[in-house]
């Protein structure tokens, strides 16, 4: 199934616009503040200055200083407020200005946003939508590239989602905020600006838990989400030059995840590499390399592929070499395919 | 005796350079004229690193003008290279006046080979062991916690030393600021806690930060006295600084003392258009009259002591001409290369991470991937 067919099966069909990410993310919030007044909006710097990547401009002077607010400087107080407020009835958004700095709300999404649900069994729940730029590429340093969300796809009760363009963007936000659980929303930074593509005029939601299949392909399917995708693009390029068909498949969210289309894509192709930024131990793509020796054993001709970033902090100076690029991703499909 | 939880900030010295209190005697015209140098120099480091970003030979730089009077009261506060600091991510000024090398400050900015910190962290986050000067992390109030520890290891080791902890207004809100303090205060250790109280978090203002009067009264929940000092006000700040960094060293346990400054340029490069987004030019014109570096020339103007014109614009030359060697030199040493990724990862570099580095040597030198 591809992207097209995703797009026709959800009913995106009509009058379309081209748009960057960021805009699909702030579209999204603001298309779901002016259908739910449930939803509020708050974090560092999320109002008058529209958040330090701008996602959340002109939502505070559209929606007022009550549904879009800035917090004092505390990850611990965003997060545990944003789950009483879940727990109250509201839908919060609760932005956190890097994925690198959830550490001091960490405690408060895994031990009361995940956990609420279940150990009070189902009396109380706290749906709500953590957004979070992550990833790296802007030359941040460690404390701005980071790609944390394997500890979070470690922890129960909680959804973890990360799109790679606008459409998804935006189709997953309304789908989390729609939803009945904590989602971990993570926002593939240096797409901000540099993911472009149409969404429709008309509302849609994007499933979580369904991939995407970015192109068919019959020799190896290269598997990858979030900021990595465009490399996949650019590596399958490289690779049907030299007559190679891959399908790429982008995860688009991890918890849940699409066993389905990744298995039979992989009881197709034969081969599959998986691709993250993260560092490799604990990667979650590890993860679904154990799920397709499992359930696709018989299909493989070859060990599955990773691409990972190395088990070290994320460097500064180096981090064109510290991210897998598209050399890397193609020498692994390459090993793939000789062995 | 300088008081602890006054209602109004301590001062020496009023906007116009007028002394509202006698100048404790150290304060001579000598001294004066070097504190000056101190902050001049500061600044227009500041511009010329600005210059620099905008230059694209730096890619992030947060501005200390405004608040000199704060840091340099500060370095020439304690005893450097004795004491421990573990600051924050607007220190610059306050590494200058430790004598941290400007070479070393902008080899960190650049990312270069000379860079002491390997290019791992991104620019304006020093670290210089020579000074004690702790690594800067952009995580804020991270750095409080492991502060404290620093200063309850001094008393179990019984060294005279103290630690400095800085931070601005916004981390006074993380769990991790009161997590610190307590640990201080119940161990007794010998910590300073500084909060250079530039009244605005980015974009969040203090009145939006804490529902708190002041932050210094903060310190009365921890169990230790907390000062509250202008910050622009350079004899005001060391005067403050230096009875209670001496105090805590001899034993009588931490102390805040928060410094009201004010950041008169942006956050970062990030929100170079502040006065757009979140505050008016008038607050800024405001401050601009609090201006700690005019407030020392007005001093001396009235001490019978004035910065010529000429002094002034030697400084700022020789200070410009220092940046521009310093570039030059720092970037002649290059980049650090892939190697900078897998070192100072653990002590002894493990085999998974032999493995990787093998690849990479591999994947660089053109072999096989």
């Amino acid at each position: 199934m591809t992207a097209t067919q995703d797009r026709q099966e959800q009913g995106a069909v009509g009058r379309t616009r081209t748009i960057n990410l960021i805009q699909a993310v702030t579209e999204a919030i603001a298309e779901e503040m002016e259908r739910d007044n449930r939803v509020v909006l708050f974090g560092e710097d999320v109002g008058a200055r529209g958040g330090v990547f701008m996602a959340t401009a002109g939502l505070q002077e559209r929606f007022g200083k009550h549904r879009v607010f800035d917090t004092p400087l505390s990850e611990a107080s965003i997060v545990g407020a944003a789950v009483g407020m879940a727990v109250r009835g509201l839908r919060p958004i609760a932005e956190i200005q890097f994925a690198d700095y959830m550490g001091p709300g960490f405690d408060q999404i895994i031990s009361q946003a995940a956990k609420i649900r279940y150990r009070s069994a189902g009396q109380f729940t706290a749906p709500m939508v953590i957004r979070t730029p992550s990833g790296g590429g802007v030359k941040g340093g460690h404390h701005h590239s980071q790609s944390p969300e394997s500890y979070y796809t470690h922890t129960p009760g909680l959804k973890v989602v990360m799109p790679s363009t606008p459409y998804d963007a935006k189709g997953l936000l309304k789908a989390a905020l729609r939803g009945e659980d904590p989602v971990i929303y993570f926002e593939p930074k240096r797409l901000y600006r540099a993911a472009k593509g149409e969404v429709p005029d008309h509302d849609y939601v994007v499933k979580l838990g369904e991939a995407a299949i970015r192109r068919e392909g019959d020799d190896l399917s290269l598997i990858g989400y979030g900021g990595v995708m465009p490399d996949l693009e650019k590596a399958a390029d490289a690779l049907a030059a030299e007559g190679v068909s891959v399908e790429v498949i982008d995860l688009r969210s991890l918890v849940p995840w699409d066993r389905d289309r990744v298995l039979t894509s992989v009881q197709k192709t034969g081969r599959a590499v998986l691709v993250s930024e993260a560092p490799r131990i604990s990667n979650f793509m590890g993860e679904v390399a154990y799920v397709i020796q499992e359930q696709a054993f018989d299909s493989l001709t070859a060990p599955v592929g990773q691409v990972a970033g190395f088990d070290t902090p994320y460097p500064y100076v180096q981090d064109k070499v510290y991210l897998p690029g598209p050399n890397r991703i193609v020498a692994a499909c390459v090993q793939a395919l000789n062995y | 005796m300088i008081q602890p939880f006054t209602p109004e900030p301590i001062r020496y010295v009023a906007e116009d350079g007028t002394p509202v209190q006698p100048l404790p005697a150290r304060f001579t015209p000598e001294l004066l004229r070097e504190l000056h140098g101190l902050m001049l120099q500061a600044r227009e480091f500041d511009r010329k690193l600005i210059t620099l970003l905008r230059q694209g030979r730096t890619t992030f730089y947060a501005q200390s003008s405004g608040m000199e009077a704060t840091q340099v009261g500060l370095a020439r506060s304690i005893r450097v290279g004795h004491d421990w600091v573990w600051p924050y991510y607007r220190d610059h000024t306050l590494g200058l006046a430790m004598g941290v090398p400007m070479f070393e400050l902008i080899s960190q900015c650049l990312g270069t080979n000379s860079d002491t910190c390997r290019g791992r962290q991104m620019p304006h986050h020093f670290a210089a062991q020579a000074q004690n000067f702790v690594s800067i992390s952009s995580s804020i109030a991270s750095q409080v916690p492991p502060a404290a520890g620093n200063a309850m290891a001094q008393k179990y080791l019984g060294v005279d030393e103290i630690t400095v902890c800085t931070f601005g207004d916004g981390a006074t809100s993380e769990g991790d600021w009161h997590a610190g303090l307590n640990m201080a205060g119940a161990a007794q250790a010998p910590a300073l806690f500084v909060c250079e109280n530039n009244q605005w978090a980015i974009s969040t203002s203090i009145r939006e930060q804490t529902a708190s009067e002041t932050i210094h009264i903060k310190a009365k929940a921890y169990g230790m006295p907390g000062y509250y000092v202008d910050g622009n006000d350079i004899v005001a700040v060391m005067e403050v600084m230096t009875a209670v960094a001496e105090g805590v060293r001899a034993g009588q346990g931490p102390a805040l003392v928060e410094c009201l400054t004010y950041r008169v340029g942006s956050h970062s490069n990030a929100d170079a258009d502040a006065e757009k987004h979140y505050r008016t030019r008038e607050e800024v014109e405001e401050w601009l009259g609090r201006d700690p570096i005019s407030r020392v020339e007005k001093l001396l103007e009235k001490l019978g002591h004035p910065v010529s014109a000429e002094e002034r614009a030697e400084i700022i030359a020789r200070t410009h001409r220092e940046v521009d060697e310093q570039v030059l030199r720092a970037e002649a040493t290059g980049q650090p290369d892939w190697r900078i990724i897998f070192e100072d990862v653990y002590a002894d570099v493990p085999d998974h991470l032999r493995q990787q580095e093998a690849f990479l040597r591999a994947e660089q030198s053109g072999g096989p991937a």
